[in-house]
């Protein structure tokens, strides 16, 4: 503390670096994903999506919700998935809510997004992309990716050198936005 | 019960989605551009964890293994198809509904775009994705059945090179030095 006025504390040290929050969040999450599959199974989100499509159909136009082979496949919301997908909900909202953040700012993702209109489109489609993508893969990003190659499954391997395959050239080809 | 355990896993996932900020766009798209890799990083520590976790385990108790089965060319497929929707979006099927409900206003684009997606799958699933994921499918494979050796042994190994490669690589590609 002697030092303190003549020098200036290193904002970033340069020894013995704390434990990066990757790391530390990566750590936990192996744990939680390991939990998982000691409990019931492993993670999965992107079947709630058929299945939440699969209930309202039921109510609005039963005979085709009878009718379609994938639905029926899919069955009920009554899985433990949906209960996965809710806790999600409910994880992010006390994460910032504990953290007390603000709430966050709209990010412009690309290049090409120059408005919020611009940036809601981009999520939209991206939004459409993903779960008809994962669904013909039987997976996504915690399926897939992280249950399925912590189980050491091909399937999430190839699954996830798609992934960054087209991933990484669509983000290159769309470029850093305003933000 | 198992809907208990599955609520919160989702909520313990989603709390570390939003704390290492996985839930962000912008952070995705940085990760996709290969600017700064600290989500690629989160996910294979996660990964790596947990596949040397759940073999170990395995040893002492019963674990609910589910390996999805691998149809080379639907799973490749549905990863290119989302990877595209990812790069765009800059959300997956989990993160999106983790950013709903941390309050992101594009969050929600994507979760609509989600429940489109799987909407018109169900509509084009018997005619088009049916037949083709009935092409190259080798089962329920895991990479220890292609190498014919333990499964453990395959975990510890591909583990260490995991721990090995996220240690050695750096995570911000940027030439700004910071974190």
């Amino acid at each position: 503390m002697a030092f303190s006025t003549t020098q200036a504390l290193p904002v970033v040290s340069t020894g013995s670096t704390p434990i990066p929050p990757w790391a530390k969040f990566g750590i936990l999450f192996g744990l939680v994903s390991a939990a998982s599959i000691l409990l019931w199974g492993p993670i999965g989100v992107s079947g709630t999506y058929p299945r939440f499509v699969g209930a309202v159909l039921r109510v609005v136009s039963p005979a085709y919700a009878s009718a379609n082979p994938y639905l029926v496949k899919m069955g009920s919301l009554l899985k433990p998935e949906t209960y996965l997908v809710v806790g999600l909900l409910i994880g992010g909202f006390l994460a910032a809510l504990l953290n007390r953040e603000q709430k966050p700012a709209l990010e412009m993702v690309h290049s090409g997004e120059k408005s919020s209109g611009a940036r809601y489109r981009d999520a939209f489609i991206g939004g459409v992309l993903i779960v008809f993508g994962a669904r013909i893969a039987g997976g996504c990003t915690s399926g897939h990716i992280i249950s399925g190659i912590t189980q050491l499954s091909v399937s999430g391997m190839i699954f996830g050198a798609g992934v960054f395959a087209t991933g990484i050239g669509t983000a290159k080809l769309l470029k850093k936005g305003g933000n | 019960m198992t809907g208990l355990y599955a609520l919160l896993v989702g909520v313990a996932m989603g709390v570390l989605i939003q704390r290492v900020r996985a839930s962000s766009p912008g952070v995705i798209a940085q990760n996709l551009r290969l600017e700064n890799i600290s989500i690629i990083k989160f996910m294979a520590t996660t990964i790596a964890v947990g596949m040397v976790l759940v073999y170990l385990l395995n040893l002492a108790v019963p674990m609910h293994f589910d390996i999805k089965p691998t149809y080379v060319v639907g799973v490749l497929v549905g990863g290119l198809v989302f990877g595209v929707g990812f790069g765009i979006g800059g959300y997956c099927p989990g993160t999106c509904v983790v950013g709903l409900g941390e309050g992101r206003k594009d969050a929600i684009w994507a979760v609509l775009g989600g429940v489109v997606g799987a909407l018109v799958f169900t509509l084009v699933y018997a005619t088009i994705i049916a037949p083709m994921n009935t092409l190259m499918d080798l089962g329920k494979i895991t990479l220890a059945d292609v190498l014919h050796l333990p499964a453990v042994v395959v975990a510890l190994v591909l583990g260490a090179i995991f721990a090995v490669v996220i240690t050695l690589l750096p995570t911000n590609f940027t030439s700004k030095k910071a974190f």
